[in-house]
């Protein structure tokens, strides 16, 4: 009996195991992002501080630093862990297809990381004690280690759309699996809008600046700063929809909500707005109000990107060949990797799974229901979930005047056979597609308290009929002792 | 346990394993996880410790205590820094070479994780909070205000550090996972909502050590600061006093919970507890006691710079038992060996890890670390000498090299 590489599953009932990764990378690419902006600003103006010998700029870095540096990037630190965190248990395979590829890389991002750490409290503590020939080195070196941090993940993101080059699949390696089209335009979108972030995050620091001229001096330069760089970064957005497999593009079309595309160029024309607002009347911004146009803006803008990335990898999670549901569904001989799917053709997906309960290894008329949910949580729920709410709820996909028959011709004819480009390939044996659709049609029709019920009652007639058994054997035993 | 059910147990651990292998040999992931963590650790400790002493410090009358809590607070902020960050690299290899057992083990207590971030974030902003209600005041002997914020600090950090000891535990104990991810009346649990499994004395061991660290680091502190043109030495005395009598008290309590935790290891380790390494574990903690009573007396110049360095010598021996018991149950009992994890050997990136690491940490890192020393010791503005200001410069060359060989690499691959 052979097994796969399959985990338990997490299932989070009210948003879904997939928004709260999505919740968390967000946050931590609006931190992140904004730690790397504030670092490249801060550079600049201790670059200004030693080149003038302004006090008067350091005195600013030490009041707005310690705020904007420590908590950005404190939130930073600790999401940068979390979105490996809240991946690990949304979707094991997933992440460990990034990491056993890409150890190597993050371990490198990691000594840039050290450094950023330490540079960000010197940066803050060492004003007016330290030369401002010192500060800026210091600044410097900062600056240039936050980008290195994200010239490294734009490359393992870039992964998880699609390796960095087709020969990845036939030769493996790293450098096939990180650099390629993807990658570059990946990263070029990147810088652009972390230079806008560095703009609207700018715009609180500058909001604290007393003197006019200055002010508006910075002002001025944010702006065109912002202005350049969001038009650079939608324009490598077009580029980069160029770049994405076909079938991505498929769903895109296909899936994304008909809100996506106006929303986002009303966030475009929005951030532009703002920034000419700025160059013209300086005296607007002041801290809350460039605080709160700073959230809006990086929220209305990654929320969309984020999501818009978690849709189009679909039905793929790494690679290209780890799937949503963690099936491995490719073979990548340069990485000496097998496909699982015929092994689950041949066993079907309980006796490959390492976690399926005793009781529930092969379908019975005493354990459908149960069996049926088991697969659907493993095979449907990293993409819908089972409940009423969170990602695409599955009640949602069918009608509710479905039969058992249909359900069954459907997940036979369309889901083992995977012929709908955006979900995997789920092969089962026929008790398991009968299981699964008894799940589906109850699920559908009374929801998750009718299918709960029906599975209490399985288990208890399961114990009824052990007792039972024990009972039998007991009084078997008890008479063959007598004869 | 019978012979099959073993076999099950090693064939499950086996199959989830990630196919994609490992870049390099398994040993080296091995070896950067027992260091890394042993870094890790110690930065926790000083933590945990630098904030108790912050916390006397809030609480007392007396205005040494009340300077020192001042001054340890800003030892505390950084370290939970430098303790994540520093955090990220064994939980990177351990998940190269134990995937089976930390995946399941995270994905079983899925909740737990996704609070571990939460709960980390609050500590670390109550701490910040603490520290900025109280920063402005310049007179350190007055009662600080919002107390309440640096014990909520402290407490969600204790959590922070159970949630890791306990995924920890859980990679210990193949045998449960199948019945942990079982309701007691058969449903399947897919909630995650349960911490299944953890050790109180081995959970209180690696906290107590806060208590030896912490004086190890007012050791430090009276020999750093005992330089300054400006410093006061009765106070300073008093603080490395404090500090001696909390190394060698520490390490005798940290020492009975260790011997504690030996007592009360499943049956799955065998005779872990008597093996060289779990003595050696145990011993070595209770070495930090005997030194600091030796070493440690009159100014003891060169020896309180090593009270820190002697305390991650300790502590790595002491991962090391840690690493030999995961390593002893896992393959000992269960038959599930790292050494064979299958090899997809990758020079590149490899060598670029271990030459970033080297040459770019190394350097700035050194020039990081001069300056920060430097400016620590001096009364007004610290100028380096002309030989640090080199060092800062060949370091800004060093990380814009390292961008251009990112993009000349990248570049010639992609041009393939
Ligand atoms: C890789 C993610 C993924 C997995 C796994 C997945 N689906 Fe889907 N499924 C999708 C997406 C994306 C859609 C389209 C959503 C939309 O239209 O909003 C979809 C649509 C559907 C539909 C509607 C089909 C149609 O013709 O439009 C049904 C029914 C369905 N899924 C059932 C299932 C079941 C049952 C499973 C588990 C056996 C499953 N899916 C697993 C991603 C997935
Ligand atoms: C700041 C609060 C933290 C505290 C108090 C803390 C505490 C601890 C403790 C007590 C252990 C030892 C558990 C044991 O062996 O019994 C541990 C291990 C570990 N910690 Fe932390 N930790 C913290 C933050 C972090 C963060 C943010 C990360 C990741 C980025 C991290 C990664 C790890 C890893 C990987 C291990 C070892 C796991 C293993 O080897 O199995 N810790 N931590």
């Amino acid at each position: 009996m052979d097994l796969i590489s399959l985990y338990p599953t997490w299932y989070e009932p009210t948003v879904g195991s997939g928004w709260v990764v999505a919740f968390i990378a967000t946050f931590h690419v609006l931190a992140s992002h904004t730690s790397v902006g504030a670092a490249l600003l801060f550079a600049y103006l201790s670059h200004k501080a030693y080149r003038e010998d302004r006090e008067d700029l350091l005195d600013f870095i030490k009041k707005y630093g310690l705020f904007l540096l420590v908590f950005t990037y404190v939130a930073g630190s600790i999401t940068g862990p979390g979105i490996w965190y809240s991946t690990t248990v949304a979707s094991p395979n997933g992440i460990g297809a990034l990491i056993h590829s890409f150890v190597w890389k993050w371990a490198t991002e990691w000594v840039f990381f050290v450094i950023e750490v330490v540079g960000v409290y010197m940066i803050v503590y060492l004003v007016g004690k330290v030369d401002k020939r010192t500060h800026m080195k210091i600044s410097v070196i900062f600056g240039v280690a936050s980008l290195a941090t994200m010239l490294i993940i734009v490359g393992i993101l870039s992964f998880m759309m699609v390796p960095g080059k087709e020969a990845w699949f036939q030769q493996g390696g790293y450098l096939n699996g990180f650099y390629g089209e993807n990658t570059f335009i990946q990263l070029a979108m990147r810088m652009a809008f972390m230079f806008t972030m560095t703009a609207v995050v700018g715009g609180i620091v500058v909001a604290g600046i007393k003197d006019p001229a200055f002010k508006k001096e910075m002002a001025r330069k944010l702006g065109w700063l912002g202005i350049i760089s969001t038009i650079i970064g939608a324009a490598m957005f077009q580029l980069y929809l160029k770049a994405v497999p076909d079938q991505a593009l498929l769903v895109m079309e296909n899936r994304l909500p008909s809100y996506f595309e106006p929303s986002i160029i009303a966030v475009l024309a929005g951030t532009l707005a703002y920034f000419i607002l700025t160059m013209l009347r300086p005296q607007v911004l002041v801290q809350a109000f460039a605080g709160g146009m700073a959230v809006v803006i990086l929220v209305a803008g990654l929320w969309p990107e984020e999501t818009a990335r978690e849709s189009m990898r679909k039905p793929w999670v790494a690679g290209q060949y780890v799937y949503s549901n963690q099936v491995i569904g490719r073979d990548v001989p340069g990485m000496g990797i097998k496909s699982q799917i015929p092994l689950l053709e041949k066993e079907g997906i309980l006796k490959a799974h390492p976690f399926t309960p005793k009781d529930l290894r092969t379908v019975n008329d005493g354990n459908v229901v149960q069996a049926g949910k088991f697969i659907a949580m493993v095979y449907c729920s990293n993409c819908h979930s089972p409940s009423k709410t969170g990602i695409r709820p599955l009640h949602r996909y069918i009608p509710d005047n479905i039969t058992e028959a249909r359900m069954e011709k459907y997940v036979k004819g369309v889901l083992t056979t995977g012929n709908i480009a955006y979900m995997p390939k789920m092969p089962m044996l026929d008790s398991e597609v009968k299981a699964l659709s008894t799940f589906l049609v109850m699920n559908r029709k009374g929801g998750e308290k009718a299918v709960d019920a029906a599975i209490r009652q399985e288990i208890e007639a399961r114990q009824q009929a052990k007792l039972a058994e024990k009972a039998k054997n007991k009084i078997a035993a008890l008479t063959q002792e007598n004869n | 346990m019978d012979a099959s059910q073993v076999s099950q147990i090693t064939d499950m651990m086996y199959a989830l394993r990630n196919p994609a292998g490992l870049p390099s040999y398994p040993i080296i992931f091995i070896g950067l996880s027992v260091l890394t963590f042993a870094l890790h650790i110690l930065f926790v400790q000083l933590m945990l410790g630098t904030s108790v002493i912050t916390l006397i410090g809030a609480f007392s009358q007396n205005t040494y205590w009340r300077r020192l809590g001042a001054a340890m607070l800003e030892v505390a902020k950084v370290s939970v820094s430098v303790a994540i960050v520093i955090g990220v690299a064994p939980l990177l290899f351990v998940q190269v070479v134990y995937d089976p057992h930390w995946y399941t083990s995270n994905v079983l207590s899925a909740d737990w994780v996704i609070g571990f971030i939460i709960f980390l974030i609050l500590g670390y902003w109550a701490m910040y909070y603490y520290y900025f209600v109280n920063n402005a005041n310049q007179d350190k002997s007055a009662t600080p205000k919002a107390r309440w914020s640096m014990l909520l600090s402290l407490a969600l950090m204790l959590l922070v550090g159970f949630i890791m000891h306990s995924l920890t535990s859980q990679i210990l104990h193949p045998e449960l996972w199948k019945s942990w991810y079982m309701q007691k009346n058969g449903m399947v649990d897919y909630t995650g909502d349960k911490l299944h499994e953890w050790n109180l004395w081995r959970y209180a061991f690696f906290i107590s050590l806060s208590i030896p660290v912490a004086g190890g680091m007012l050791v430090t502190y009276r020999r750093f600061k005992s330089v300054r043109s400006d410093a006061d030495h009765a106070y300073l005395n008093w603080a490395a006093e404090v500090g001696k009598k909390w190394i060698k008290v520490g390490s005798i309590i940290s020492t009975v919970l260790y011997v504690g935790w030996m007592m009360t290891l499943p049956e799955t380790a065998g005779n872990f507890a008597t093996s060289f390494w779990g003595i050696l574990g145990g011993v070595m903690v209770l070495f930090y006691a005997l030194w600091a009573q030796i070493r440690l007396n009159g100014e003891a110049k060169f020896c309180s710079y090593m009270a820190l360095p002697m305390a991650l010598v300790i502590g790595l021996v002491v991962a090391i038992s840690r690493e030999m018991l995961r390593y002893d149950i896992l393959n000992g009992f269960f038959h599930y060996n790292f050494w064979d994890y299958k090899i997809e050997f990758d020079w590149y990136s490899t060598g670029l890890f271990f030459l970033t690491f080297a040459i770019v940490g190394g350097i700035v890192l050194s020039y990081f670390l001069t300056i920060a020393w430097k400016a620590g010791q001096t009364v007004g503005v610290y100028t380096p000498s002309a030989f640090v200001n080199r060092l800062g410069t060949l370091s800004i060359w060093i990380v814009v090299l390292w961008v251009v060989q990112f993009f000349v690499v990248g570049f010639y691959v992609w041009a393939r």
